[in-house]
């Protein structure tokens, strides 16, 4: 699926399903700032160093 | 008892609940112990009942206090909240995970999207959303860069009524903002 449809098809969810997502990239959210991976940035190529474990 | 349930709620304990849902009917409850008046949904969770869901830190209550001798205080908020499970964080209670910010409206604008929100409901639980003319003028006026993002989401995908927002812009004094913005963003879009 193209990711324009997809955009389009996440828009048309009810409510509740849009949630459900919230909450699963809430968990996502949560689950990377546990492991010690945030702060280092993916979009950019990922060549930023990992800036929690210094020092 | 009302005390007994909103602890079961902000727990989750023994009940299916999702986060948001439980959090929602813990919400309700204070509104009907009266703790809080008319409340609605704002913010990136609000603009979530229109748009594409979207990663976001917290969830925002717009919500009217009951006004105790000239005073408003989200106090008696917190302290019933902390005492059912709640963590408090920096200006957010934590419910069930879910950061929660509690805005009493400090304008016109937001008093005017609470009184107006749209009722909905989530996994069964009645609440209000503000409507997305109104999401898209607050973001408007806060300007950062993330709540124009959030108003060109509204324009692009056809979410918001252009009449209204032309409305409400005007009577809240946001229509040259409006036009600031469309000749940055929306300049050369018919």
């Amino acid at each position: 699926m193209s990711k324009p449809k997809l955009k389009a098809r996440m828009r048309s969810l009810s409510f509740d399903e849009k949630i459900k997502i919230l909450e699963k990239l809430r968990d996502r959210s949560r689950a990377i700032a546990a492991s010690g991976l945030r702060g280092k940035s993916v979009k950019d190529g990922g060549t930023k160093a990992i800036k929690k474990n210094r020092g | 008892m009302p005390l007994g349930h909103l602890h079961g709620l902000v727990h989750n304990a023994g009940r299916e609940n999702t986060p948001v849902k439980a959090t929602l009917e813990a919400i309700n409850q204070m509104q009907t112990d009266g703790l809080i008046g008319k409340y609605a949904i704002g913010g990136a969770v609000g603009a979530t009942f229109y748009l594409e869901p979207a990663a976001t830190v917290d969830l925002d209550i717009f919500v009217m206090l009951p006004s105790a001798g000239g005073l408003l205080t989200l106090a008696p908020v917190y302290a019933y909240l902390k005492a059912h499970g709640g963590v408090e964080q920096d200006e957010y209670i934590v419910l069930d995970g879910w950061p929660v910010q509690f805005l009493p409206p400090g304008s016109d604008l937001e008093m005017e999207a609470i009184e107006k929100a749209v009722a909905t409901e989530l996994e069964g639980v009645s609440t209000r959303v503000m409507t997305p003319e109104h999401l898209a003028a607050i973001a408007l006026r806060t300007g950062r860069a993330k709540d124009h993002n959030r108003v060109l989401q509204f324009v692009e995908h056809d979410a918001i009524d252009g009449r209204k927002l032309q409305i409400i812009l005007a009577r809240h004094g946001l229509t040259s903002k409006w036009k600031q913005f469309e000749q940055k963003y929306l300049a050369g879009n018919s």
